[in-house]
């Protein structure tokens, strides 16, 4: 049943156990988290042992390929369906590794491994479909999505003037539904291997900007294929995503975080009152309009809209007038043929 | 208690003085210098302070406050009887820090200017500084221990204007203090005095007050009157604007919103803001003006805000903005604050028209002659108690945009529009604004906004129908809501634009229906008889299929992937749903047509949708309430219908 397979994979948490680094080992560092079984880890806490649930757990042995065997979401994006893999941990735990693999690559990651099953899966089929593939590459930090195929993404930051066009990448979705991103380059690819060099390409333009004073360790890499796949019976055509994203470190920055009746105070550099907004916007659940972007209140899910705008039940409407109406004449029998008006 | 203490052991530590007549030029020269790097350190030097090590310059700044305390008491330890009875520095106060007794903060005590009101600020200022110190590095009982002390040595003096400006700051930070803690009637205390001694202050003195940096200032550092003013009212703005989240977060929002009115009309007179910030905050608070229904405070806000967004300067040109990657952020950014700025103008016209519609409406929705007159009447009593109103209420501006913000005012109404010239003035106004909104908004790239912007766009044509007497321009206004939001429901994404498209489709069918009636009530006028030419009869039937279609559609996006209607129905969709369901049976009972097998099948359609309505409420005993009415008037249809489709069936029988 297709339906339930797709259930099935709504989302899923894995949990990959890094083996402990030579230097680890040899300072004599406890290990403290274990597989107990299949679907669960027990992780020594300082108030002591604490034990964690999810879809599936691979230890510290398991291999890249035991890994992508269990992922193996490609078909269904080939299929039509949008796909998403995210690694997500503290900068060291193993996530590059896990979606790219070593720099040498005799551990290929899931990416590299994507890349080569899915143009596998199409070559398999290409008497029925004929498939197309294209993507984008992008990467995130401090807010900001830059294009990692621009050739110059990260010497805009040396030069005070960016060589040529230097745009705003943005996600969008369109009245289709579709997610794209507005302002970024797509490149096709026809094999793996095209593919892959394009992934590298931009792994280059990405560690340029790290040495500018950021941190890799504090970008995300989102990495979106996009695959069209023609079916050569009928010509119907099913566009599937698949977008694999590896993202920043997850390590807490120093201070604390501000709590909730804390008040905003004023900036002392620059005596902004930044959080007046904040306020005027809390006044009431109903303002008509709340022109800030980025607060809770304008999220489109949070906003309940009614549907009909027959709010007031104190005005009756001509329709029920009307029928009232229409309804005395029926019963004093007076034959109302043939329209009720 | 940890804190203090430890400075009063150091003091202890350093040698006390023997010559006790002042500080002789170099060692307050060595003070000053010292207090000058705390502040640099605290304010400047932090800035750079590594993540991993945030605090560094902020301690250092504690050390040298530290000192500059211990020299100062020090000094003042040698002046022994002085001082009344001195209060040391290791008293604790144990009492509740409550903040009372404002009144006699202006009587009793030390005069503020007297030689022991100017130590008393010193040492006070320097625990006040060590207070902030302390919170801003996330040590909040020391914090609150310093600002205490410095509550405590003030307590001791009049106020005056060489320590008003102490007696304010130091409120607000107990204020912030006790609201992160959730004491907020704590804090509201604390600010509330503060405010109340900026008031009195203001009324008996008013002289530019010392700010406390000159405390520990050389003579040609010290600041000028225009320069003390400026902070001195900066530090109040400050505490409106606390008091401001303070009783927001109390609940008492009308006060909140005064005080939010306050602080921004401050920031203008004082000119401390951040153009388009400003723009945006005073249009946020014209929207809840609007929820209020008070629109004249609403209009002000929103010319305010369309003037001062002005100021944010020119929208950079898009070959500009191609150049240079800062340019088009600021040309996008610019653009969009204008857009939304216009969005609230949009909400603000539509409803004006809408609440003036409310006043204006009989029993089924039409406009009341009777009631427009007399609310015409009564209008020309208000329009005079409004230029008294003007004048008690929060103006704002300055010199120079006073006038700017005037002339938009006058550009729309903020009184009922109570006849179609008045409401078309308003009407247009908020097109304007639509097609100013949209021009930013475009359909690729801000799907849900744009959308919100048409149905505002079709909620004014629809309340300006409201006041057209030609019923046949009021048709062209619906037909104009058909043409703008008919081709997008059909081109939406159905399953990620659902909430949206349902209410498209449920607004369409109403607008459908709304034609309908008017063709119907044109060709009744123009024709004295009853029967209609076939060109109406077709026309009618279109717009009556049409409503249907639409109600329908809405009623089939409730149904599950398989194409099954729900048993139960959600509540978000309850009321629209079986609404929808008892329209649809209306409108097929009114198509006309001359077949009898056509008419039969649109009665027995008819007689499905009321048994269904009725039915569900009797499975869902709840959901009757949400359409009482309609239930009531589906249950006759439903026992009356029957008896009318077989008095059909019969003729069509003996017909045969």
């Amino acid at each position: 049943d297709p339906e339930e397979k797709i259930l099935q994979y709504k989302i899923r948490v894995f949990c990959r156990i890094r083996p402990a680094s030579r230097a680890e080992a040899a300072q004599g560092g406890a290990i403290v988290v274990e597989k107990i079984d299949e679907y669960s880890v027990t992780v020594e806490t300082p108030r002591g042992p604490r034990e964690f649930q999810f879809d599936k757990v691979f230890s510290a042995e398991a291999s890249q390929e035991d890994l992508f065997h269990d992922t193996s979401l490609i078909q269904l994006a080939i299929d039509g369906y949008n796909v998403c893999v995210f690694a997500y941990g503290q900068t060291g735990s193993g996530k590059t590794f896990t979606m790219v693999g070593d720099k040498e690559q005799k551990n290929p990651g899931i990416i590299p491994r994507a890349f080569n099953a899915m143009f596998d899966i199409m070559r398999e089929n290409s008497s029925k479909f004929s498939f197309k593939v294209s993507a984008y590459m992008l990467e995130l930090y401090n807010d900001r999505l830059q294009d990692l195929f621009a050739s110059q993404a990260g010497e805009a930051h040396v030069h005070t003037q960016s060589h040529g066009q230097a745009r705003r990448v943005e996600i969008k979705r369109n009245r289709k539904g579709v997610v794209f991103a507005q302002g970024a380059e797509t490149k096709e690819a026809s094999s793996a291997q095209e593919l892959y060099a394009l992934f590298q390409q931009a792994c280059a333009n990405r560690h340029i900007s790290a040495t500018m004073n950021v941190e890799s360790s504090r970008s995300h890499l989102i990495v979106g294929i996009m695959l069209e796949s023609r079916n050569l019976t009928n010509g119907s055509v099913s566009s599937g995503k698949l977008s694999l994203v590896d993202l920043a470190g997850s390590e807490r920055a120093a201070k604390t975080g501000a709590k909730d009746h804390q008040l905003k105070e004023a900036n002392s550099i620059n005596k902004s009152l930044s959080a007046l907004g904040d306020v005027i916007s809390a006044l009431s659940a109903e303002l008509p309009h709340v022109p800030y972007r980025n607060s809770k209140l304008t999220q489109y899910a949070t906003r309940v809209k009614a549907i009909t705008n027959n709010a007031q039940r104190n005005v009756e409407s001509k329709e029920i007038a009307q029928l009232k109406e229409v309804i005395m004449k029926l019963r004093s029998g007076q034959s109302v043929e043939e329209e009720d008006v | 208690m940890a804190a203090t203490q430890q400075e009063a052991r150091s003091c202890a530590r350093t040698p006390k003085r023997t010559n006790m007549a002042s500080f002789n030029s170099n060692e307050w020269r060595a003070i000053c210098d010292k207090f000058t790097n705390a502040q640099n350190l605290t304010e400047i030097e932090s800035r750079n302070d590594p993540e991993n090590d945030p605090f560094r310059s902020k301690y250092k700044a504690r050390e040298l406050l530290r000192e500059i305390y211990c020299s100062l008491k020090n000094f003042e330890a040698g002046e022994g009887e002085e001082e009344g009875g001195g209060e040391s520095g290791d008293q604790r106060p144990t009492e509740q820090p409550v903040d009372g007794q404002r009144e006699d903060l202006f009587g009793q005590g030390f005069s503020g200017d007297s030689p022991a009101g100017l130590r008393a600020a010193k040492l006070g200022a320097v625990e006040y500084y060590l207070g902030v110190n302390h919170v801003d590095t996330e040590e909040l009982p020391a914090g609150q221990e310093h600002l205490m002390n410095c509550m405590k040595l003030l307590e001791r003096c009049r106020v005056s204007s060489l320590n008003v400006s102490l007696f304010i700051h130091v409120r607000n930070q107990l204020g912030i203090l006790w609201a992160g803690r959730d004491e907020t009637e704590t804090a509201q205390g604390f600010l509330e005095t503060a405010e109340s001694i900026y008031q009195r202050y203001m009324k008996e003195d008013g002289s530019p007050p010392t700010d406390m940096t000159e405390y520990f200032a050389a003579e040609e550092s010290l600041l000028t009157h225009q320069e003390r003013i400026k902070r001195f009212e900066l530090a109040y703005t400050h505490t409106m604007y606390y008091l401001a989240q303070v009783y927001k977060n109390l609940g008492q929002t009308e006060r909140a919103a005064t005080y939010c009115h306050t602080t921004l009309q401050r920031q203008l007179q004082l000119n401390q803001f951040t153009p388009m910030e400003w723009a945006l905050n005073a249009a946020t608070l014209s929207q809840y003006y609007i929820t209020k229904g008070r629109y004249m405070e609403g209009r002000h806000c929103l010319s305010a805000a369309t003037v001062i967004s002005d100021l944010a300067g020119e929208v950079p040109s898009e070959a500009a903005a191609q150049e240079n990657e800062a340019e088009s952020e600021r040309r996008e950014h610019l653009r969009q604050k204008r857009a939304e700025i216009a969005r609230c103008w949009i909400k603000y016209c539509l409803n004006l028209l809408q609440d003036a519609k409310k006043q204006l409406e009989d029993n089924i929705g039409e406009l009341d002659t009777d009631r427009q007159e007399e609310l015409k009447r009564a209008r020309r009593r208000e329009e005079e108690e409004e230029e008294k109103g003007r004048k008690s209420a929060l103006l704002f501006g300055s010199e120079d945009t006073f006038d700017s913000i005037a002339s938009i005012e006058e550009k729309v109404m903020c009184l009922f529009p109570l006849d179609f010239t008045e409401a078309r003035s308003v009407f247009l106004v908020g097109q304007n604004h639509v097609t100013q909104a949209k021009d930013y908004f475009q359909m690729d790239g801000y799907v849900t906004d744009h959308i919100e912007i048409l149905q505002d766009h079709s909620a004014l044509f629809r309340s300006l129908a409201f006041f057209e007497e030609d019923l046949e321009r009021r048709c062209k206004m619906h037909k104009r809501r058909v043409d703008m939001l008919e081709p997008i429901c059909n081109d939406l994404n159905a399953q990620y634009y659902l909430m949206i498209r349902r209410q498209l489709m449920f607004e369409l069918a109403e607008t459908y229906n709304e034609m309908m009636d008017l063709k119907l009530a044109l060709a009744n006028r123009q024709a004295d008889t009853q029967s209609l030419d076939n060109h109406t009869i077709k026309k009618f039937n279109h717009l009556c299929s049409a409503s249907a279609k639409y109600f329908q559609m809405f009623l089939d996006s409730l149904c599950s992937p398989e194409g099954k209607f729900p048993e139960r129905l959600e509540e978000e969709v309850l009321r629209p749903a079986l609404v929808a369901r008892f329209r649809v049976a209306r409108l097929h009972s009114r198509l006309i047509s001359t077949s009898p097998t056509v008419q039969l099948d649109n009665l027995n359609k008819s007689l499905e949708n009321y048994k269904y309505v009725v039915q569900y409420c009797e499975a869902n005993p709840e959901a009757g309430a949400t359409v009482e009415t309609e239930l009531e008037l589906s249950k006759e249809m439903a026992g009356l219908l029957p008896l009318k489709i077989n008095r059909l069936k019969a003729r069509m029988a003996s017909n045969n």
